[in-house]
């Protein structure tokens, strides 16, 4: 066989490497392979304690207009010379390829984080605290006061800058009311039940439109609770809604607009898309979401998508809102320079550039609708150049400023665990499997377990 | 080195000058290391992102993780947290609904399929091609579809119902309990009886041309073929899909989730999105580890019980018992 072989010395049977010697090194290299993780988690973290190297930044965000993020870094490293290296994980799993990154020892150093999970993240140990960085006092004070208390907890410490806000708000076919003989839109609950009741009987197949999945249930029990002027949680993160007689009715209502089929059967499952098609073609008078989806609405280019405005507020008595938003976090493992610069990078991505402008919120604006929470956005140019002229920016930094609430008691530790109970109750009641004091009653008690076992 | 079968003549040994059974034994050790040499890097792999991962979960179902990594002994608490948890009760029933209504589903139709396409008739090539297209669909991307073909405004499933008259207006069995996981079964079962019908369509391919031929000819009817003669003959496939079958659909979360996120309610909630909430969202490591040893148990006792009774009967079958 060597002899067929031009190069001697590679056959199988070769003086310089036999079969049993090539086996020999793909043992070793078989061996050499697998061991590098064992015993990198044999011996701990394979992650120093902390990287105080300067150099490219990390940063991790959830896969959301991603080639506006890559300009976005781009342009920071154009004013600060400080390059970032971008990780972008799907929307759907963020969350827990998040949390098994930062458990796992990943240094990273900036990332997206949703409100409610930022609290844990800080006291796990996977995102710094603020509080003592140059600037981030002004950050603070530059919020709206309503705002602020998503990024500032009752005990002091700061955890996070802002990624984007919204407010929801009703949104209604304007057009499809004054057909059907309705002059204003509906101001209370009451009121939007009648009118869809009247929209219903006159051909709209599910006159009102929400995103009531599992995941959604718990904005909207507060958005209910807050336009009736409900208080849902207390200063120590307290069921205060459960004290409440009027949640008895809120929930009765919620119970009366689905079993009386003013809302599509598929309610509970849909995603917005979903609704956005149903308003954009008028099998929707009323959608409940957040407020940029006016816009995707509005281009939708649907036969009613023209015709659909909105409240800039929730009908109720108080006729507050909830105002809701995402945040950036900084890793725990920078330090030194590192940590500098990519505190560089919070402010720019959360707050300002170097020139002082709200030049990432700008960007959101444009690509989006997504607002920020600080007043000086509603007085910059390009900010508001950015909104549709179907946009009233007057009302909306009204909603924002004053209708709004942030509810505190989001950021807790426990509450991620709340809103999956809000969701599988929730959801039961609707189906008539649970009454509507009994899910009061055991959502007040979810609240009280939940807080008390710090989950 | 394969043993000589009987009627066989064994080789004759080689002159070495040693005797032929020494020669045999250092043969036969060396082909052993060389075995185990050639196994050793994939061995190697199985340990560490199997065996190792496997062995920290049970660990970690032992003891009281923080998210800070802190570990501290638990002994069975988890296990009997998770004994008197109504919700892991609870998902735990609807796991086996689910699961047994996969196993059933994914298979009969697995074997409807390949039956099937085992037939010759015009545009075989391409009805076979088209076996593997849910296959080649991610779990995820097959909740997404389901969830399309059958919503309550605009679904294909509803539309086509309609149109031949057997509904009177469009149903959402999403918002239904039962509705819901029956629809959570079929969409998972669509796709593993893609592979299911491929496994068996293989199986299908290796019976002699002769045998069902010599049936006929014996005046065997079609139903006395398959039984006694198809079946039987693929009854190895058919344990290596029900063991996959039955472990597919105890580990199901993908197309659940995309369907419905466990809901409405918690009717479609399985123990996978019960194990999901309790790592991710309640951040118990210690009870999301048990949650899966409990899962694992389950999927690999029952599959040590369908490889001992089809072995069983197959041994039963060919008179070995």
């Amino acid at each position: 066989m060597d002899q067929q072989n031009p190069r001697p010395g590679v056959g199988l049977t070769g003086a310089s490497l036999s079969r049993r010697g090539m086996l020999r090194g793909a043992l070793a290299a078989g061996l050499a392979v697998p061991s590098v993780p064992l015993l990198a988690a044999c011996g701990g973290s394979s992650q120093p304690k902390t990287n105080d190297t300067p150099g490219t930044l990390s940063m991790t965000a959830w896969e959301a207009y991603p080639e506006q993020i890559r300009a976005l870094l781009a342009k920071f490293k154009d004013q600060s010379a400080v390059p970032v290296d971008l990780s972008l994980i799907p929307n759907v799993g963020y969350g827990p390829a998040l949390q098994t990154r930062l458990q796992g020892g990943q240094a990273i150093d900036v990332f997206y984080n949703f409100a409610y999970a930022s609290t844990k993240y800080v006291d796990a140990g996977w995102a710094a605290t603020l509080n003592k960085l140059p600037g981030v006092e002004e950050l603070i004070d530059d919020m709206f006061p309503a705002s602020a208390a998503r990024h500032r907890l009752a005990d002091g410490r700061i955890i996070s800058v802002p990624y984007f806000s919204a407010v929801h708000s009703l949104m209604y076919n304007e057009n499809q009311l004054r057909k059907n003989g309705i002059a204003a839109p509906p101001a209370t609950k009451e009121e939007v039940y009648a009118q869809s009741k009247k929209l219903k009987a006159a051909g709209v197949p599910s006159p009102y439109a929400a995103y009531w999945t599992k995941q959604f249930l718990e904005e909207y029990f507060l958005v209910y609770l807050l336009a009736d002027g409900i208080t849902p949680f207390d200063g120590k993160g307290a069921p205060a809604f459960a004290d409440d007689p009027r949640t008895l009715e809120v929930m009765e209502w919620w119970k009366s607009m689905y079993q009386e089929g003013l809302t599509s059967k598929e309610v509970l499952t849909a995603d917005p898309g979903a609704h956005v098609t149903a308003m954009a073609q008028g099998n929707s008078s009323f959608f409940e979401l957040h407020h940029y989806f006016l816009q995707i609405v509005r281009t939708t280019d649907g036969p009613e998508s023209k015709n659909v405005t909105m409240l800039y507020r929730s009908p109720g008595t108080s006729g507050k809102t909830l105002q809701i938003g995402e945040v950036i976090q900084l890793g725990a493992k920078a330090g030194g320079q590192r940590a500098q610069d990519a505190w560089k990078l919070l402010k720019f991505y959360g707050w300002k550039d170097d020139s002082g402008a709200y030049s990432t919120f700008s960007s959101w604006a444009k690509a989006a609708a997504l607002l920020g929470p600080y007043p000086g956005l509603f007085k910059d140019k390009d900010f508001l150049a950015a909104f549709p002229s179907y946009f009233d920016m007057a009302k909306l930094e009204d909603a924002f400023a004053n209708q709004s609430d942030v509810v505190p008691a989001r950021v807790t530790p426990w509450y991620a665990s709340f809103q999956v109970k809000v969701g599988d109750r929730i959801q039961a009641m609707l189906l008539g499997q649970a009454g509507v004091k009994e899910t009061v009653d055991s959502l007040a008690s979810d609240a009280k377990n939940l807080a008390a076992a710090g989950q | 080195m394969s043993a000589p079968t009987i009627g066989q003549a064994p080789p004759a040994a080689p002159r070495t000058g040693r005797p032929a059974t020494r020669r045999r034994s250092v043969q036969g050790r060396a082909d052993a290391r060389f075995g185990l040499l050639l196994a050793t890097p994939a061995l190697l792999l199985v340990l560490g992102l199997v065996a190792w991962p496997a062995l920290r979960t049970t660990l970690y179902s032992l003891q009281r993780v923080n998210l800070a990594g802190e570990e501290s002994w638990a002994g069975l608490a988890n296990f009997r947290t998770l004994l008197t948890d109504e919700q892991f009760l609870g998902s735990l029933t609807t796991t086996v609904l689910y699961a047994v209504g996969f196993l059933l589903v994914s298979t009969l139709l697995g074997l409807a399929f390949a039956l099937l396409l085992n037939e010759t008739f015009h545009g075989q090539w391409l009805a076979r091609s088209l076996l593997i297209v849910p296959w080649a669909c991610p779990w995820v991307m097959c909740g997404i579809i389901w969830k399309w073909f059958v919503d309550g405004e605009v679904g294909a499933l509803n539309g086509a119902l309609y149109q031949l008259g057997v509904i009177d207006s469009y149903a959402a069995p999403l918002s239904d309990n039962t509705g819901a996981l029956v629809v959570a079964v079929l969409a998972g079962a669509w796709r593993q009886a893609s592979f299911t019908g491929l496994l068996i369509l293989a199986g299908l391919q290796t019976i002699p041309r002769e045998l069902p031929e010599a049936a006929m000819v014996d005046g065997a009817n079609i139903w006395q073929r398959f039984r006694h003669l198809t079946l039987p003959w693929l009854r190895p496939v058919i344990v290596v899909v029900v063991i996959i079958n039955t472990i597919f659909g105890f580990m199901q979360f993908d197309t659940v989730w995309a369907l419905t996120q466990g809901g409405p309610g918690d009717a479609t909630s399985v123990l996978s999105i019960y194990l999901y909430q309790q790592l991710f969202v309640y951040t118990n490591t210690g009870l999301g580890s048990a949650t899966a040893v409990v899962l694992g148990v389950i999927a690999l006792v029952l599959g040590f019980v369908f490889v001992k009774l089809l072995y069983r009967s197959t041994a039963i079958a060919e008179g070995v018992e």
